[in-house]
């Protein structure tokens, strides 16, 4: 990656824009979503804006933790996936409804 | 090796109760009695191997503290779990262990009728457990630990029947009663901590006279505070009124804790701190006066009572009120002597009464006996002998004893002269009422109706008891013999750091002939109106009806008390309990609970199971705190 | 110039399907649409100088766990779920809200930033995001990490399996 020129690199913030933009997307998603797939699927997009923003201050801190960082956080990533779509998939065969508000007994 | 028999001697009781005690399931009668009356006996073979060592070697060289382990050290205070062999604590081990076995064995047969056999056992063992560990202590914390554990156990023992409203009541009574003694020597235990800065007998004996005057406040104070805890530990006035009712208990029990050995814990405290009591003349004076106080009051009280058991109780109050006043007087080994033979003859006596009220069925009342002579000629005599040594008549052991502290008193100043002619009196009194007591159970008619059951005689378990008793009764005041020798004396010299007070032989000739006068005038009294004619008995109490209720009534102690304490204390609870707990401590709990319950209800709807809900509220939160930050910064 | 353009591209790739993957109803579509999110973040990730973690992005998340999801999908079926009333459907705007409110605090904050050259050109970094400095950073200074992430991968496994398993015996089955 080269960057020379003054108007052809691109600033942190506006990734810092990107990711925060992507994350507040994942939480509407989260709070307004009902199917457990979407929801997870809302939260893979919150991942991915916080792994944006660490791969980024990586980029600008010139270390490589950030990037550590974010591969860390995909493997936790790919385990929450699978330990949430085996959830799903144990709720569908107990033949409930795929509803995240159906799973509450643990209300007070 | 001395204090580590004596560690094993502590530990054998012990043993006996946690067996006894923790028994998986209701052990066979024998295995209870080897356990109980093993433990006890095995250990007054040890304490004889301590005594005869002991004797085998200089006066100087009698005294031997053992550590096992530090249990508190704070800086400058440092408290061991340690114990103090010397001849003052072997005499009392000598007798807590020979009575208490001798005791023991009896109640193998005396309590062959009860159901709880082996929580007898467990808690006689746990009894002479903690009153070895009275007098075994080498510092006042854990003087005060066996003081309240003696307490714990007289506390159990008279609730033995627990099944009796009067014996629960007793056991109650008993335990409230000690329990303001308890809070006297810990006051006392605090004081020596700030005065001295130690709470070991050797430090505290070795630093008191010098930091602490002669009848300064704190001495004085530290000397009364100590005898509130063995006034109430030795039935003194006015903490006296547990003892009768402790008569509750099983008759064993009133022979081992109520006469010979706990009731005498007060009489031990004040010998072995006699370098205390020395600093203190004016608390050594109040010691002497509730000594003599308490002999007369409760030999008063001893003419009138029906129950043969409370005779003896009265009795026993009044024989230590003796020593408390020898003590007080400083004849520390006078008193210790007049434990020694009152520890045999009231054993004695109490376990002759036992052999009667068991042989006839559980009867207390001396109206319900009378004659019993004919049926019981072994008791008789044993008793016989005890009332004469109690009564004082030579050569008997009383007679020693007690006239070596009536010479003692008359060798005491003006006010020794006074106390030791109330003592002289009472000496009178309690030669009537033993023999009061022995005449109408022995002689006299056969009660109308006749017995409750036919009087068997009893088997060796509790004769032997009783006939060793009464051997050593006779013969134990020959120890110490007016211008002969004085053995005792010269045993416990050691222990005893300050002067003992020794009467002269004038002193020892005067006090002999009035007290031998008045005990044989008592004697004479008592034959006259209960041997010879037992009609005048009758014709005398209807003469003297007002005394007789007032003594009746034990002076009205426990009225006043009544009035005075527990009437008022019921009312103050009454009044808490009506007017200030409903709306107040209670209100403010129930408040409380129902403010609580009602949030908790409010804020339980938020808990509503709906994970985008949480979700709503972290963000929301979040949110909330980042426009805080920004918009303050 | 041309840095700017690709990165204007994959930023609103991302974001528009971001926008896409909440708003279908559909979770086939949705999770398609996540793909398209997962390649512009990609891209992204190699302008900032990491082609190994956009490599990763490319392959474990839009080749493995979409993929995965997609299974489930297909295996649940494509059906119209019958949702009752939403409980929480009147609380819709309260979201928007909240998330509003925690956007105003995020612009705030990195419209105010002090930090040195974030609004600038950024420097020159070498090889920067190299498999090869990847691999040593990982092997000298982030040992530790690497093996807590193998053991979560384990754990999660494990856990997939237990679940599958119960679910299988929740069925009736073996």
């Amino acid at each position: 990656m080269t960057t020379g020129a003054s108007m052809t690199g691109v600033p942190l913030s506006l990734y810092l824009a990107v990711s925060g933009a992507m994350f507040l997307l994942g939480l509407i998603g989260v709070m307004t979503r009902r199917n457990p797939l979407l929801l997870l699927l809302a939260v893979e997009l919150m991942l991915n804006s916080a792994n944006l923003a660490l791969v980024g201050f990586s980029r600008y801190w010139n270390v490589v933790d950030g990037q550590i960082f974010a591969l860390v956080v995909m493997v936790v990533a790919a385990s929450e996936v699978v330990i949430g779509l085996g959830l799903v998939v144990a709720v569908f065969r107990q033949r409930l409804a795929l509803n995240v508000d159906g799973m509450s007994e643990l209300r007070g | 090796m001395i204090a580590n028999l004596a560690w094993v001697v502590l530990a054998l009781p012990l043993l006996g109760c946690i067996v006894l005690g923790l028994f998986p399931n209701e052990p066979s009668r024998a295995l209870t009695r080897v356990i109980g009356v093993g433990s006890v006996a095995v250990a007054f073979g040890l304490v004889a191997v301590i005594f005869a060592t002991l004797l085998g070697r200089d006066t100087e060289d009698r005294s031997e503290t053992s550590v096992l382990w530090n249990w508190i050290d704070l800086g400058d205070l440092r408290v061991d779990l340690a114990i103090l062999v010397d001849p003052l604590s072997v005499l009392m081990m000598l007798v807590i262990t020979g009575v208490g076995a001798l005791i023991v064995l009896y109640s193998t047969e005396y309590m062959e009728h009860d159901r709880d056999y082996r929580r007898f056992f467990a808690e006689m063992d746990f009894f002479v457990f903690a009153m070895l560990l009275l007098v075994l202590a080498a510092n006042f914390v854990f003087l005060i630990v066996g003081w309240a554990l003696v307490g714990l156990a007289s506390y159990l023992l008279i609730g033995f029947y627990y099944d009796r409203p009067s014996a629960v009541a007793a056991a109650k009574k008993a335990f409230v009663v000690n329990v303001i003694g308890d809070v006297g020597l810990v006051l006392a235990a605090f004081l020596l901590v700030r005065e001295l800065g130690t709470l070991d007998y050797a430090q505290v004996f070795a630093a008191a006279p010098g930091q602490i005057g002669l009848g300064s406040g704190p001495a004085e104070l530290i000397a009364l505070l100590l005898f509130v805890g063995c006034a109430a530990k030795s039935g003194q006035i006015p903490l006296h009124s547990w003892l009768p009712d402790a008569m509750e208990g099983p008759t064993p029990v009133s022979a081992l804790i109520h006469a010979a050995t706990m009731v005498t814990a007060g009489v031990y405290l004040i010998v072995r701190c006699n370098v205390l009591f020395a600093l203190a003349p004016h608390a050594s004076d109040v010691v002497a006066i509730t000594g003599a106080l308490t002999l007369f009051v409760a030999a008063t009280i001893a003419l009138v009572q029906e129950d043969i058991k409370r005779v003896l109780a009265w009795s026993t109050v009044s024989q230590i009120g003796y020593m408390i006043m020898a003590a007080g007087l400083g004849a520390y080994s006078g008193a210790m002597f007049h434990f020694l033979t009152h520890a045999f003859f009231k054993a004695l006596l109490f376990l002759g009464a036992g052999i009667v009220i068991h042989a006839l069925a559980g009867q207390q009342s001396l109206n319900r006996m009378g004659g019993l002579r004919t049926h019981l000629k072994f008791v008789y005599v044993a008793m016989a002998v005890g009332c004469l040594a109690i009564a004082g008549v030579p050569p008997f052991s009383g007679f020693f004893s007690k006239d070596d502290i009536i010479a003692s008193a008359f060798a005491a100043g003006d006010l020794g002269v006074a106390l030791g002619i109330v003592a002289v009196i009472a000496a009178g009194l309690t030669a009537f009422y033993m023999f009061r007591m022995l005449f109408r159970a022995f002689w006299g008619p056969e009660p109308e109706g006749g017995y409750d059951q036919h009087p068997h005689p009893s088997r060796w378990t509790m004769s032997a008891p009783v006939g060793l008793l009464a051997v050593l009764a006779a013969v134990g005041g020959l120890l110490q013999i007016p211008a002969g020798w004085s053995v005792l004396r010269d045993w416990l010299e050691p222990a005893i750091t300050v002067a003992d007070l020794e009467p002269s032989h004038t002193n020892e000739l005067i006090a002999s002939v009035l007290s031998v006068s008045v005990a044989l005038l008592g004697i004479g009294v008592a034959y006259w109106m209960f041997a010879a004619g037992p009609a005048r008995r009758l014709a005398y109490a209807d003469r003297f009806v007002t005394v007789r209720g007032l003594l009746l009534d034990q002076w009205r102690f426990d009225q006043v008390y009544e009035a005075a304490v527990i009437q008022p204390g019921r009312d103050l609870g009454d009044a808490a309990l009506h007017g200030f707990e409903p709306s107040g401590s209670q209100g403010l709990v129930n408040s409380a609970t129902s403010l609580s319950a009602s949030a908790s209800r409010g804020l339980s709807r938020i808990e509503n199971g709906l994970v985008r809900g949480y979700v709503f509220a972290v963000v929301l939160g979040t949110a909330l705190v980042g426009i805080v930050i920004v918009l303050g910064r | 110039m041309g840095e700017r353009i690709v990165f204007a591209l994959a930023a609103a790739g991302a974001l528009g399907s971001g926008v896409l993957v909440i708003l279908l109803k559909n979770p086939f579509r949705a999770a398609v649409a996540l793909i398209g999110t997962l390649v512009s973040v990609a891209v992204l990730f190699l302008l900032l100088a990491a082609p190994f973690v956009a490599a990763i992005q490319i392959i474990v998340y839009a080749g493995a766990i979409v993929v995965l999801f997609l299974f489930v999908i297909a295996y649940l079926g494509d059906r119209p779920v019958a949702m009752p009333v939403d409980p929480l459907g009147r609380g819709e705007p309260f979201a928007w809200i909240a998330v509003l409110g925690l956007a105003f605090p995020g612009f705030i904050a990195l419209a105010n930033s002090k930090l040195p050259g974030i609004r600038a050109n950024p420097r020159d970094v070498g090889n920067l995001g190299d498999p090869r400095e990847i691999g040593l950073a990982f092997i000298n200074d982030f040992t530790a990490p690497f093996e807590a992430t193998s053991l979560i991968l384990l754990v999660a496994a494990i856990g997939a399996v237990m679940l599958a398993k119960r679910a299988v015996q929740g069925e009736g089955g073996r």
